[in-house]
Formats: structure tokens, C-alpha cells, sequence
């Protein structure tokens, strides 16, 4: 099941690798054997692969999923409220009925969904209808991420950390609440006095306010290319593209580390060794906290 | 004689002040409250650095100055009041027990998030996530009142367990949200997906709402508890209308996706 994604045009190998077309031990006829479901606010590409698609109203993603939520425990939700979403009762009974019979569903969800008013808490609705269609069958939810390797900024900083991002470490212990401390929140306030970014365009992506914050203040850009953020940054270090010039590992989407070995030799350093002199030189100044003070703890303990 | 404090250096990045509470400048004297340690970024700073501290040994604080990055001011307070000319940043009462809060200017996000019990008064705007529960947590704030004469943010009593808010003006969506208990009273309406999740607890709103799929309507009717509610709130001067010859409240039913007991009253004059 996609919600909000169109994987035929923006991750083209996932259904050939990963979710329809492989044939199993338990689903020996591949695509024959399992059903597709895409909802959309519009008939993308991807819709010709799918079996079922529901093309919903735009901003109608959390209600839908509130009354499925609903319907699966057989709560009684009234026929105009479906159809203020742009379905019909039939059709989910009929899809309700699909997912309770499956023996393993999967959601795939996209910025159609996590990205459009609501945000967060869209994705929030998708998750625990997955969690609660567990009281039925076995589902998972996971997110159809983006270009580049977000997955293992994601999985490193939650091994390391215990939170995936928004994350601030000023009292000398990870604290996260996505919100006060996430990169978008914190430009656009104007909360930070300096900026380091590796691996990103924020100049490309953030609203204005953010761009605006970035110009103000001591920007530093790590890229193997001249990105919109290089050109408004004070400090731009060209570095070996990951995978091609420079070894590492990517996470794929499934959270899977993937090993890359470079086929080029570029004149350029690795990310990580920018990353380890910068971390060197930091090393050399007296250390940030006053001798033998501890992290005052800003949690409900008094 | 209230310790009163002037801010003097506006803070470039977030000014954590945990320590501005009653209860730990209650019983300290001028020169021990400015040296109390508030962290500017990650930098850990004597008070006094950023504000002008005038009187000692006093469980009543003014704060003077323009303070949007100067946050966790009142964090887990019990007792005492503080008193805030100009506007504030998040956490403010954060965790707060008992005690007073009035700011007279704007407050930014996470206002009285889990607070015990107290009361906080915004006469400007507040941000989002007032009493709400903090990122992980199944519990917002349990008991208390809030009143916020502006408008506010998103998520506003996302997750409370008890207490009461009112606000003035409109909040924006996810108002109530996952709601436990408790009571949000709504002068101006709100924005889409008021009271989704809803498990139990009251949402009061004097303007039309749009309602979430799952909310059904039940009845009209004129509660008695709003007649005990109304009085409360009068001395701040907050009306809440309940004579049957002027209207009623129609009353919704829900969130069934949860499946939830909240209900919400929504106001319709002439009904």
C-alpha cells in the first residue's frame, strides 16, 4: 500500500526489487500473488501498477485515515464523511476487508502524505493504523525517504543518541523535541549564530525565512558541487562525492548499511576527513564546560 | 518588594533560565541570584550578565524586556508568582506546580507543557503545544489553568489529563488533541481537526468548528456543569453563554477511531 508516493517515477527499482514483482517461497507467482493499493490526490504513473487505486481530496489524508481507524474496529462512521474524502463505503469495506484477509501488509508512505498540512502527525495516523492492524494480521509501516543518504543520518544519530533528529546537545546531554530543535524551526526563529551543513541544500528547500537566517549568519558548507546554499554560505569545501571518490556506507531505505567502495579517485578529501580535522582543531580549545560541572537535567526530575 | 529584573543583553541564541522560579530565587540574596548559572547556547553564564537584578529574598518576580529566546522561565515552580512585562519564550511554567504566572505580551511554544497544577495568564498570543504533553510523553498537563487572551498555535492541550484552558482568540489545527481530560474552551474557534484522537475530556467552543469524520452529533442541550464552569471563569472576565433563550450547545461525540468518550460543545445561538 503508497500512500502520498509515486514510486514508479521517483524510486523506479522499488517494485521490481522490493515489493511486487519479486516472486517468494510463499508467494511463488510474484505479482500474481500479492495486491497493490496507491492513494493519491492524483492518478500518477504509479497508478497503472496498482491494483486498487483511491484517488482522495487533497488535505483529506488524516481524515481518511482517522475513519479507517474507525472502521476496522467497526465503529460506525456516516456515508457524507466518507465522501467529503473523495470515496465511497464500498470501497472501504472492500479495501478494509483486503487488509484484514492479507497475511502481510506493508505502507509505503510518501511526502504526499508527511509533507502537506498536518505534517507529522499524518505520518503519526499512518503508523498506528498500522499498529492497530496488527490487532488483525501483521503490517509495517516505512517511509519512502528521498535522494541521498537520510536513512543513515536517521539510523546513526539513533544509535548514538537515542532520538533520529531534532536533537540539541547545549547542556552536554542529548535532548530532542522536534519542533523547538529541528533544523527548519530553528532557522526560521533565527535561533542559531552559525551553521554547518553537510550533504544538504537547504537554500534549495527551506522557506524563505530559513535562506534569510542562513545569509545572516556564518554558514559552512560541506558539497561535492556549488549548491544554492554554497552560494549564500560564508565557507564552501568542496569534498569527494560518497560512493564514487570517497568510500562510506549508505543506509537503504529498509535501514539495511550498504558498504561503498569509490571507482574514481577525486583531488578532493572525503566528507570525513573535513569532518575529523575541523574535529581535531576543535579538540585543541579548552573544553566547553566549566571543570567538574555536570549536565543540569532539564527533564521532569526537580 | 519584588525581585525585579531588567533584561539589559538580548540573548543571540536561546537563553535557558530554569532558574528564574520563586522557588529557587525565593530565598537567595541579590548578589547570589546574579550569579546563577543560565546557559546562552551551550555556554554557561552568570544571570547577571543579561539582566539588571534589583531586590533579593522575595518569592514575587518581574520581568521587564523583550524575551523571545529566554526560555524555561518558571520551569517547575510550586509557589510564589512571576509577572512578565513584554514577550517570553517557550517552556514557560513548564512541569509548574502551583504559583502564578502573567505575561503581558506574547509567549512562544510548549506554555504550561505538563504542569501540576498553578495558573498562567497570557494577555497577548501563545504558540502551540500549550499544556501539552512533551514528545514521547502519554501525559500532558494534569491539572491547572491556563487562559490565553490571544490566539494560539497548534496542538493546543495535545494530550492533557486535567485542568482547563481558554483562549481568546483562534488556535489552529490539532486543538485537543489525543486529549485525556480535562477542558479547552475555545472564545474563537479553531482551525481543522479540533479534538482528533480524542480518548476523553471537554472541548467548549462559542464559534462553529469543522468537525473531524469521526466526531458524531448527539444532542442539543444546555449542561448544567457550564452554569459552574461560566462562574469560574467570570472573575477574568470570560463569558460562556447557557441560557436556553439564547441557544444551546451541540453536543458531538467521539473520536470513534479511538474509540473515544470526548465530547465537544459548540455553541449555536437561536438553536
Amino acid at each position: 500500500m503508497y500512500w502520498g508516493g509515486n514510486p514508479a517515477e521517483c524510486h523506479p527499482r522499488h517494485f521490481t526489487k522490493y515489493t511486487i514483482m519479486q516472486k517468494s517461497k510463499f508467494l511463488p507467482r510474484g505479482r500474481k500473488d500479492r495486491t497493490m493499493v496507491l492513494v493519491d490526490i492524483r492518478e500518477t504513473k504509479s497508478a497503472n501498477a496498482a491494483d486498487i487505486f483511491l484517488q482522495i481530496k487533497p488535505g483529506k489524508d488524516f481524515e481518511l485515515i482517522t475513519i479507517l481507524r474507525a472502521m476496522i474496529k467497526d465503529e460506525y462512521v456516516a456515508d457524507e464523511q466518507i465522501n467529503a474524502t473523495g470515496l465511497t463505503r464500498e470501497t472501504l469495506d472492500d479495501l478494509i476487508r483486503r487488509m484484514k484477509a492479507a497475511k502481510f501488509g506493508c505502507m509505503f508512505f510518501g511526502m504526499g502524505l508527511s509533507m502537506t498540512r498536518g505534517k507529522h502527525m499524518n505520518s503519526a495516523a499512518l503508523l498506528m493504523l498500522a499498529a492497530e492492524m496488527n490487532a488483525f494480521t501483521k503490517f509495517v509501516a516505512m517511509p519512502m525517504r528521498g535522494h541521498g543518504n537520510v536513512t543513515g543520518a536517521d539510523v546513526i544519530m539513533r544509535w548514538q543518541t537515542g532520538y533520529p533528529f531534532g536533537i540539541s546537545f547545549n547542556r552536554g546531554y542529548p535532548r530532542y523535541n522536534p519542533g523547538e530543535f529541528s533544523t527548519v524551526d530553528v532557522l526560521v526563529r533565527g535561533d542559531c549564530d552559525a551553521a554547518f551543513i553537510i550533504g544538504a541544500d537547504p537554500g534549495g528547500t527551506m522557506p524563505q525565512p530559513a535562506i534569510d537566517h542562513l545569509k545572516r549568519i556564518p554558514t559552512i558548507v560541506l558539497d561535492p558541487h556549488i549548491t544554492h546554499t554554497s552560494a549564500l554560505a560564508r565557507v564552501h569545501i568542496t569534498t569527494a562525492p560518497q560512493g564514487i571518490a570517497a568510500p562510506g556506507t549508505a543506509y537503504r531505505m529498509d535501514e539495511l548499511p550498504m558498504p561503498l567502495k569509490p571507482a574514481l579517485k577525486s583531488p578532493y578529501p572525503s566528507d570525513e576527513e573535513v569532518v575529523r580535522r575541523i574535529n581535531e582543531a576543535i579538540a585543541r580549545k579548552p573544553f566547553w564546560l566549566p571543570d567538574g560541572s555536570q549536565p543540569q537535567m532539564l527533564t521532569r526530575q526537580v | 518588594m519584588p525581585v525585579t529584573f531588567h533584561l539589559k543583553r538580548t540573548p543571540t541564541v536561546p537563553l535557558e533560565a530554569e532558574v528564574l522560579t520563586p522557588d529557587v530565587i525565593g530565598g537567595l540574596s541579590n548578589a547570589e541570584i546574579r550569579a546563577l548559572t543560565v546557559y546562552h547556547g551551550k555556554r554557561q553564564l552568570p544571570l547577571g550578565e543579561f539582566f539588571d537584578v534589583e531586590g533579593e529574598k522575595c518569592e514575587d518576580l518581574v520581568l521587564h524586556g523583550t524575551m523571545p529566546k529566554v526560555r524555561w522561565v518558571g520551569r517547575a515552580m510550586s509557589k510564589g508568582t512571576i509577572t512578565i512585562h513584554g514577550s517570553i519564550g517557550m517552556h514557560l511554567g513548564a512541569y509548574m506546580t502551583g504559583g502564578l504566572i502573567n505575561v503581558h505580551g506574547n509567549a512562544g511554544d510548549w506554555i504550561g507543557a505538563e504542569m501540576k497544577n498553578g495558573f498562567i495568564h497570557i494577555h497577548g498570543n501563545a504558540g502551540g503545544q500549550v499544556g501539552a504533553a512533551y514528545r514521547g510523553a502519554l501525559q500532558g498537563m494534569r491539572n491547572g489553568t491556563i487562559i490565553i487572551d490571544g490566539s494560539a498555535g497548534l496542538e493546543v492541550g495535545m494530550r492533557m489529563r486535567r485542568g482547563t484552558i481558554v483562549v481568546g482568540g483562534p488556535t489552529r489545527d490539532f486543538t485537543g488533541l489525543q486529549m485525556k481530560g480535562g477542558t479547552i474552551i475555545l472564545m474563537s474557534g479553531a482551525e481543522i481537526r479540533t479534538g482528533a484522537w480524542m480518548k476523553r475530556g471537554t472541548i467548549i467552543s462559542l464559534k462553529p468548528l469543522q468537525m473531524m469524520p469521526t466526531f458524531a452529533y448527539a444532542a442539543h442541550l444546555n449542561p448544567v456543569f457550564i452554569n459552574i464552569l461560566a462562574r469560574t471563569l467570570a472573575p477574568f472576565g470570560i463569558r460562556l453563554p447557557n441560557e436556553e433563550s439564547e441557544g444551546a450547545y451541540a453536543l458531538y461525540s467521539g473520536d470513534r477511531s479511538i474509540p473515544g468518550k470526548g465530547e465537544i460543545l459548540v455553541w449555536q445561538p437561536g438553536a
